[in-house]
């Protein structure tokens, strides 16, 4: 009976209910884009949001822009091919990260009035390491936007059965539109009407999915009766012994907490300007520092709507995972074909496209402020009115967009090596935490330390990642590689960084006030508003709390 | 690059009819009442569904009315929506105050400030 209608791929049969839901998103995304529009008057509101927003809304973004399709999708796959080993993407590899970037470097972020990351790069380091990183970031987020744009195509062709082009033409085409429109405002806006709409529809398809397997006991029953699944897809922990490792994610506790939540997590979190370019947009220095902060809580329980499905996915047809007639990254779609009536399915379906499109936008929204400002503005075209600025930023986003869709084209006829360049460029993240943290702590520090010390880190997990490809015995699994990869990458970072300071010219002091520890006084509190000072807007006490829930949630899952 | 620009750009004068303008039209499209309104309709049309047509619901999810639960779920959620907006509408300190400073951000564009 559970496995009745498990056949037959995950095509969907929509009515017209489900179209209608369907169309009346996409045109709430365009009437967010309008109204998002009427606000931009320079570029900085076109890029940074005018530096205005509440920080529920630039905490909620800032979950958002993370929500892409590749991630729910991904995730739920790790759910159901790794277990709830999943949990550490969400625990020690993002709210530890979190809770820093809102309590340590914000302030230095927003206090020195830098409108990107490659940017604070400029100050401390200089020009030779901000070329290396504002044109590594522009060029990765197009590429990537694209691939993503690709595995939404596939997806969706497999799900509504448009081909894919359509599928490609139609997404892009209406981030384009509203950021174009209503540049970051437009993204932000719509990342929140995104999320509501993402949980509005993972919701009833984990509350349908327990109650077909007979909830949690009944979950963890199956799973033991499920070929391939041990008692450690139900454990976060076990099995992750140094020298000792059986758990299915191939790694020991101390790759994870190294690998995953120090190097990883705190990359992605905290240096990757597709993230914090939501922080910047906050109305003050109070919001800009809550915003990764309110942003820690919905991501912790996240998983409990993506990795759950995932178990559920691995409980019920396992077997066609087993036997190949279904990969793990249809895990979600297959629960939605299997258990979703008319009506609720229009909503699921609706959420994944919406999360599809908060991905891309979160892409196109920050690399066509880098490439205004630090590429364009800062070495081809200097000192030229605010509305020159503004007129490239919708340009380049246009272009963007196009080179995106152009990069899934490719995709589609290239496959694996698109696989191959996304890998490539999640090293672009990892050395940039080490590289800002050791800058931030160690006035000495030289420019020529921050350009090799981050090259070096980029270098050093790509060496990792080729000897793996030659000899797949080096590591437990391809998740277990990124960790022990990021771990070198930071390593190489302080070395070459260490070395280089000690036979170059360190900046003078003055011109690092506001950029490193202990120089100069940071102002958090010159642009406080009414209402800042309540106690549960406390960034030590949204941090505390968060970190306590990191814990509290483990804990089942030990 | 880190020196206080000495002609700082001044905050652009709003006269009272245009504040009340631009606080009625900006709180007119609060992000808020948009998504909630989004909820209502997808909460009615959900419940409809839900109401017209049990026993698919039923068999499909194993005897759970999950329409009729989300639909009403989503038209509570919407409806939270519009309460806190209207009990917390966007100061409208913060809303003078981003257009008076047009000639702040122009400059900040620029790469003048900061």
């Amino acid at each position: 009976m559970l496995l009745a209608d498990a056949s037959s791929g995950i095509r969907l049969s929509l009515s017209w209910v489900d179209y209608l839901m369907l169309f009346l998103y996409f045109a709430t995304v365009l009437a967010i884009g309008i109204a998002a529009k009427r606000k931009v008057k320079t570029s900085m509101d076109f890029f940074l949001s005018g530096r205005s927003m509440p920080a529920w809304i630039t905490g909620l973004a800032f979950v958002s822009a993370n929500l892409g399709a590749t991630e729910i999708l991904g995730m739920a796959a790790n759910g159901a091919e790794i277990g709830m080993a999943t949990l550490h993407y969400y625990i020690v590899g993002a709210v530890p990260a979190m809770v820093f970037l809102g309590l340590v470097m914000m302030p230095f972020y927003y206090g020195s009035k830098v409108r990107s990351v490659p940017q604070f790069m400029l100050r401390r380091f200089g020009k030779s390491a901000h070329v290396v990183n504002s044109i590594a970031f522009a060029v990765s987020n197009v590429l990537i936007a694209g691939i993503n744009l690709y595995a939404m195509a596939i997806i969706i062709e497999a799900m509504l059965g448009w081909p894919q082009w359509v599928a490609i033409i139609v997404s892009a085409g209406f981030v384009l539109l509203y950021i174009t429109l209503g540049g970051l405002s437009g993204a932000i806006y719509n990342e929140v009407m995104q999320f509501f709409v993402i949980i509005a529809g993972l919701v009833p398809l984990t509350i349908v999915g327990l109650h077909r397997v007979h909830g949690w006991s009944g979950l963890k029953e199956s799973l033991m009766h499920t070929e391939g699944v041990s008692r450690l897809h139900l454990s976060a922990w076990q099995g992750t012994g140094i020298g000792d490792v059986t758990n299915p994610i191939g790694a020991n506790w101390l790759a994870i907490v190294l690998g995953l939540g120090f190097v990883l997590g705190f990359g992605y979190w905290t240096t990757n300007f597709t993230e914090v370019q939501r922080a910047f947009s906050a109305k003050n220095m109070s919001a800009a520092r809550r915003t990764p902060l309110i942003g820690a809580f919905p991501k912790l329980f996240i998983p409990f709507i993506v990795v759950v499905p995932g178990l559920i996915a691995a409980a019920t047809v396992g077997n066609q995972f087993a036997d190949g007639s279904l990969t793990y990254n249809e895990a979600i779609p297959k629960l939605i074909q299997m258990y979703l009536p008319n009506g609720v399915l229009g909503v699921a379906v609706t959420g994944l496209m919406a999360s599809f499109m908060a991905g891309m936008a979160a892409n196109v929204s920050s690399f066509n402020t880098v490439f205004t400002y630090d590429i364009w503005q800062e070495y081809i075209k200097p000192k030229m009115p605010d509305d020159y600025y503004l007129s490239v930023g919708r340009w380049i986003t246009a272009i963007g967009v196009v080179v995106g869709i152009a990069t899934a084209f490719l995709a589609a006829q290239f496959g694996n090596i698109m696989t191959y360049m996304q890998t490539l460029f999640s090293f672009f993240n990892a050395p940039l935490f080490g590289v800002f943290i050791l800058g931030l702590l160690w006035k000495k520090m030289t420019p020529a330390a921050g350009l090799w010390g981050y090259i070096a880190g980029i270098v050093a997990p790509t060496i990792v990642w080729i000897a793996y490809l030659n000899n797949e015995s080096l590591f437990g699994s391809a998740t277990a590689e990124t960790m022990y990869g990021a771990i070198w990458s930071f390593v190489a970072v302080i070395v070459v960084s260490v070395v280089v300071t000690l036979f170059t010219k360190p900046k003078p002091v003055e011109e690092l006030k506001g950029l490193v520890y202990g120089i100069g006084t940071l102002d958090m509190k010159s642009d406080v508003v009414a209402g800042d000072a309540a106690w549960y807007r406390s960034p030590a006490l949204l941090g505390t709390g968060a970190l306590v829930l990191c814990v509290l949630l483990y804990l089942p899952f030990l | 690059m880190n020196e206080n620009s000495k002609e700082s750009p001044d905050l652009v004068q709003l006269s009272e009819a245009e504040k009340k303008r631009l606080i009625r039209s900006t709180r007119r499209t609060d992000l808020r009442r948009i998504i909630g309104a989004l909820f209502v309709i997808y909460g009615v049309l959900v419940t409809i569904m839900g109401i017209v047509d049990p026993a698919t619901d039923a068999a499909k999810t194993g005897g759970l009315h999950i329409n009729l639960w989300t639909g009403i779920s989503m038209l509570v959620a919407g409806g939270l929506f519009f309460l806190w907006d209207k009990l917390a509408p966007v100061p409208e300190e913060d809303i003078v105050a981003s257009a008076e400073s047009v000639e702040i951000k122009k400059a900040e564009g620029e790469g003048k400030l900061g």
